[in-house]
């Protein structure tokens, strides 16, 4: 079977390289058959890698120890869930869950563009082939995910202890899904570019995959601080690691790429910036792929090289090359003549935010880069950590939070003095009344003070849209109305609902960064300790064990303000196949504070153990408003009346000039 | 109209402030990150400075104490040679043992390194999937 998994990815590769040149070569001559066959040809390469994919998984769920990827990846006692997760868990697995996932996308975009956009499909089909050809020759000459070992192992070595989590299940999927989906707007702004099609088509067909990779890139950073939180066990969910930023630098950029848009759609600007962005999105994704898998940036856990890095960077050269040539190409037609007029306008609000979010990456990639850079320039590695990027990214984030505010009720093009009291007398009085309550309650003055300040602004203008709405139609009931409006306008809606979750986490982060109280001590039973409001007493020591691991469980005792509010057992596993202790927390969220209990030692012979303890503000409202983001963008990507007849009116229309 | 040029200027400033904030940055956080044998080899210029060394825990060299959560221990080459001496206070790593590869962050004093986090790199199988992780940060 594994033979016919390696068959399959061979053909596969040829199929996508024979699509790539067959669609530049029906592309340009204009052979509708030659674009046809490049079409199958990708729907081939779907199928094939669909089958490898399949062969690769039933090796695992059939712990076929005779595969070299099975055997360092599972073992026969691995709980099934975490022997699928395992697909994705190592090297030559995820780089063919990967490719499973871009194939699979190609298709989807096919099918969706059969009848439209026909000058523009051959280009996007042949950059989709390209990058799966450059996908399918990893797998073919560098890494075998159906590489056979000399002797079948007699036991699999296991998948890595803290993967083993049900986060770890759905958090690599849903970024790989973010990352990969960010090629189709790539591949059309490339298909732009290259049939000279330069006018607003390509960004409408794209719009929705955009909000669609940006969506899953959204979800796998949040799934990822999740992770990390609830694994990991210091205390907190985001650390600046390598590897957390390779998937925060394109989400930046993504997140740019989606309001400049707007203004393209609006007033016929900023094209070049635009196709800049969907580019270095896509390069971006790469990059991070490079990152994660090179090891040339030592984050602490890539320390694992695999030698694919110049290939990455080769195949990033390439990109930009190819892309940056075609863009100064075609650069003289997609200037256009339309110019800002005010300060005062939403055009500069959001040009404002581009230029920030944009800066934020920047400094991301500075910072991650530093350590490779300043050993080549100056023959020292030098490294920055978390603090670099807090101080660096603290005030930006500020500037972004008041612009969020800012961008979605200012007027176009020049503001007038009536239109910016009209818009923000109401907001602007908001978040000075909660300034001025912070500063009754004492809270000191600082970047979390600044920020649920300019929250309580943004949540105004946000309240004070729906309200106006709600006046204009105040026959019908609240529900109703609600539901009328949103629906009539489903993207600024959307849109508003994604800022009230962008503003939760932004609350969430700052409370939880400027009002988070560590404690340590050693303990012995009977001993108590105090964090902040709560009084802990460490009771006893248990122990248990099973065939795959065996763990060490502190039963505490937990007062809040003096009342007891139950027991939680922080826990120490020491799982036997990687033979490996790992922590594992224990917790009491609320929406108010999580109280995060680690069991730092034990110390068998004293019967001492030393805890840690965290109260971490608000930390809840982090995953409550990447919820609300979800939400708001499902509201933005549904398809509106309006629009499904916009599509239906141009499929008539691109009906009558046939080819 | 507003011309081009003002535009330019705004977004120029906030390039400017962008660079600003991380050369900022760099100057007050950086710091060096040395494997033991260059460490070793420039270390008496390094008095007093925060870095970071990456090197082995040597065999035989560890002292715990489960009373004041003090580990004591010595950064070496992999096969043990030139050690420098590690001390820290708090929680000992998951994956800290002997032999094992450690990246300690701390000030270098005259008796060695005052270390205020020991990374453990991860075992060699690890390869996180893209965007999983932190440092095991062991403070």
């Amino acid at each position: 079977m594994p033979e016919l998994g390696r068959l399959a990815v061979c053909l596969a590769l040829l199929f996508a390289a024979y699509g790539a040149l067959a669609g530049v070569a029906g592309g340009i001559r204009r052979r509708a058959h030659l674009v046809r066959s490049a079409e199958h040809a990708a729907y081939a390469v779907f199928g094939l890698v669909v089958i490898a994919t399949v062969i690769l998984l039933r090796a695992l769920l059939r712990h076929d120890f005779t595969l070299e990827y099975v055997a360092a990846y599972s073992s026969s006692t691995l709980p099934t869930q975490y022997t699928i997760a395992a697909l994705w868990g190592g090297q030559k697995g995820s780089l063919l869950f990967w490719t499973l996932l871009l194939t699979l996308f190609t298709t989807i975009v096919q099918a969706q563009n059969r009848e439209r956009n026909r000058a523009l499909m051959p280009f996007v089909t042949a950059t989709l082939m390209t990058v799966a050809v450059f996908f399918l020759s990893l797998l073919v000459f560098m890494t075998d995910p159906f590489e056979r070992l000399p002797v079948a192992a007699r036991e699999g070595a296991d998948l890595n202890p803290l993967l083993q989590n049900y986060w770890m299940m759905i958090h690599p999927p849903s970024l790989y899904t973010g990352y990969v989906s960010a090629s189709v707007p790539f591949a059309f702004a490339i298909a732009a570019l290259a049939a000279g099609q330069l006018g607003d088509q390509w960004i409408r067909s794209v719009r929705r995959w955009a909000l669609f990779s940006w969506a899953f890139l959204s979800l796998g950073n949040l799934l990822g601080a999740r992770w990390a939180y609830e694994v990991l066990g210091w205390g907190g969910y985001w650390a600046w690691d390598p590897v957390e930023n390779a998937a925060f630098m394109p989400w930046l950029v993504s997140t740019a790429y989606l309001h400049s848009v707007m203004i393209q759609e609006k007033r016929d600007m900023l094209r070049v910036w635009n196709v800049v962005l969907v580019l270095l999105t896509f390069a971006l994704t790469i990059f991070g792929t490079f990152l994660t898998r090179s090891g040339v940036i030592s984050s602490v856990h890539s320390f694992t090289q695999s030698g694919l890095g110049p290939f990455f960077i080769g195949f990033l050269l390439f990109v930009l090359l190819a892309a940056g040539g075609l863009l100064a190409y075609r650069f003289p037609e997609l200037r256009t003549p339309a110019t800002m007029e005010s300060f005062l306008s939403r055009e500069a609000a959001f040009l404002f935010n581009n230029l920030v979010l944009v800066g934020i990456a920047f400094a991301v990639f500075w910072g991650t880069v530093f350590p490779v850079l300043s050993e080549w320039v100056r023959g020292v590695k030098i490294t920055v950590g978390p603090p670099f990027f807090n101080r660096v990214n603290a005030p930006l984030g500020l500037v972004l939070l008041f612009l969020a505010g800012v961008g979605p009720v200012i007027a176009w093009r020049r503001a007038s003095p009536r239109n910016l009291r009209r818009a923000f007398a109401g907001p602007v009085a908001a978040g000075l009344v909660a300034a001025a309550a912070l500063a009754v309650a004492r809270v000191p003055p600082g970047y979390a003070f600044a920020t649920f300040a300019l929250a309580v602004f943004v949540l105004g203008t946000v309240a004070q849209e729906f309200l106006r709405a709600r006046q204009a139609m105040l026959h019908e009931s609240a529900p109703r109305a609600l539901g009328r409006l949103v629906g009539k306008n489903r993207r600024r809606y959307g849109g508003y609902l994604i800022h009230v979750g962008v503003v939760s986490i932004f609350v969430a982060i700052a409370a939880s960064s400027a009002f988070r109280i560590e404690a340590q001590e050693t303990l012995k039973p009977g001993d108590e300790m105090a964090a902040g409001k709560f009084r802990l007493r460490y009771e006893r020591i248990t122990s248990d064990e099973n065939a795959h691991l065996s763990r060490l469980a502190a039963e505490v005792s937990v007062w809040r303000d003096g009342r007891r509010i139950g027991t939680l057992a922080p826990e120490k596993r020491f799982y036997k196949k990687p033979e490996q202790p790992t922590t594992e927390v224990a917790m009491r969220s609320t929406l108010s504070e999580d109280l995060y209990l680690v069991l730092g030692s034990y110390d068998p012979p004293s019967g001492l153990v030393t805890l840690q303890a965290y109260v971490n503000p608000l930390v809840s409202w982090l995953w409550i408003g990447g919820v609300i983001m979800a939400g708001g963008t499902l509201v933005t990507m549904w398809p509106s009346a309006a629009e499904r007849r916009a599509v239906a009116y141009e499929l008539g229309r691109a009906q009558v000039p046939a080819e | 109209m507003l011309n081009r040029r003002r535009f330019i200027v705004g977004a120029a400033l906030i390039a400017a402030a962008v660079s600003y904030l991380v050369y900022a940055g760099i100057r007050t956080t950086s710091m060096y990150y040395f494997e033991l044998g260059e460490f070793v080899a420039r270390r008496d210029a390094l008095l007093g400075e925060t870095l970071r060394v990456k090197g082995w825990v040597k065999h035989g060299s560890v002292r715990w104490d489960a009373h004041t959560n003090e580990l004591a221990f010595e950064l070496a080459t992999k096969d043990g040679g030139s050690p420098v001496p590690v001390a820290y206070r708090g929680i000992r790593p998951d994956m800290f043992s002997e032999g094992r590869e450690v990246v300690v962050e701390g000030r270098y004093r005259r008796d060695g390194l005052a270390a205020r986090q020991i990374m453990t790199s991860c075992p060699s199988k690890y390869e996180p999937a893209a965007g999983g992780g932190e440092p095991r940060a062991g403070s």
